[in-house]
């Protein structure tokens, strides 16, 4: 009975010995994310002349935005320019006032707009990219190729 | 004598931001700089599966074209690569500058109603005496 209550206390003091040995240490790891930005352009638009032949848009029948893709970790803005040297047919010699708008649907839902848009959170979202050029008083679109290029930015 | 020949790659490796996809990195910085410009290098790539033109241009805060060194400005990037850029910028007498580098392309050119992704990056520069 003796020796029996001996081993007891030897594996006890073991027991202690090992706890007391025994130490963890965390192991520290750091990451930072800085703001990135990515468009990848699925397509162009088209624009369509409306029947007054005083818009040419992609909001009009037949026409449609340009598709680009959008991934961000947050942290940025997103803008589009007004156009810059568009290409109209030379029969055209009446001002135009272009006006490029977007819109967004996914992580960052964003109405139609002109303006910029911050975009705080992460995530993919789908920009929808429109372009519309309108005449006033009696002018008008006259047939021929157009061509405009609007800037989407990322910043 | 194995760790020291380690040591390079591990150095490129930490020196080398470039995530795939990514239309331009890094978008934020601040350099400090003991000389009349201060230098930045950017890292634009190519997420399509084709090869684009790619012009990288240097603006101030109103996007007005900055007179920097960049090489090379222009260039074309094949399907899913990147290529460090260097900018160079000059202070212009200035004790900082904050400038924006944009990465542009035009992927699908020859169309109605183009689209130009921009990708700016802001950046200030520090002069140091």
């Amino acid at each position: 009975m003796r020796y029996c209550w001996q081993a007891v206390g030897l594996v006890a003091l073991a027991g202690m010995t090992q706890a007391s040995v025994a130490a963890t240490q965390g192991v520290i790891f750091n990451g930072n994310v800085t703001a990135t930005c990515t468009l990848v352009i699925n397509s162009n638009g088209t624009m369509t002349v409306s029947a007054g032949l005083q818009s040419m848009s992609s909001h009009n029948a037949g026409g449609s935005p340009g598709s680009v893709a959008l991934a961000t970790t947050g942290g940025v803005t997103l803008s589009v320019d007004a156009v810059a040297s568009p290409t109209v047919p030379a029969g055209d010699t009446t001002p135009t006032t272009w006006t490029p708008t977007y819109s967004s649907a996914g992580a960052h839902a964003i109405s139609e707009t002109g303006s910029s848009t911050p975009l705080t959170i992460p995530g993919l979202s789908t920009v929808s990219v429109h372009l519309t050029g309108t005449k006033s008083g009696a002018n008008s679109f006259t047939s021929g190729a157009y061509q405009a290029t609007v800037v989407l930015r990322c910043e | 004598m194995r760790s020291i020949f380690l040591l390079p790659l591990v150095a490129a490796a930490l020196a080398s931001p470039v995530a795939q996809g990514q239309s331009m990195s890094p978008m934020r910085g601040e350099v400090s700089s003991f000389t009349d410009a201060f230098a930045v290098r950017v890292y634009p790539s190519n997420p399509y599966g084709h090869k684009i033109r790619i012009d990288v241009r240097v603006y101030d805060q109103d996007f007005q074209p900055v007179k920097a060194e960049v090489a090379p400005n222009s260039f074309m990037l094949g399907s899913e690569a990147s290529r460090p850029v260097l900018v160079v910028i000059p202070f212009d007498g200035a004790s900082e500058r904050k400038v924006r580098i944009c990465t542009e392309s035009v992927p699908f050119p020859g169309e109605q109603t183009q689209i130009r992704a921009q990708i700016c990056g802001k950046f200030l520069g520090q002069r140091r005496s």
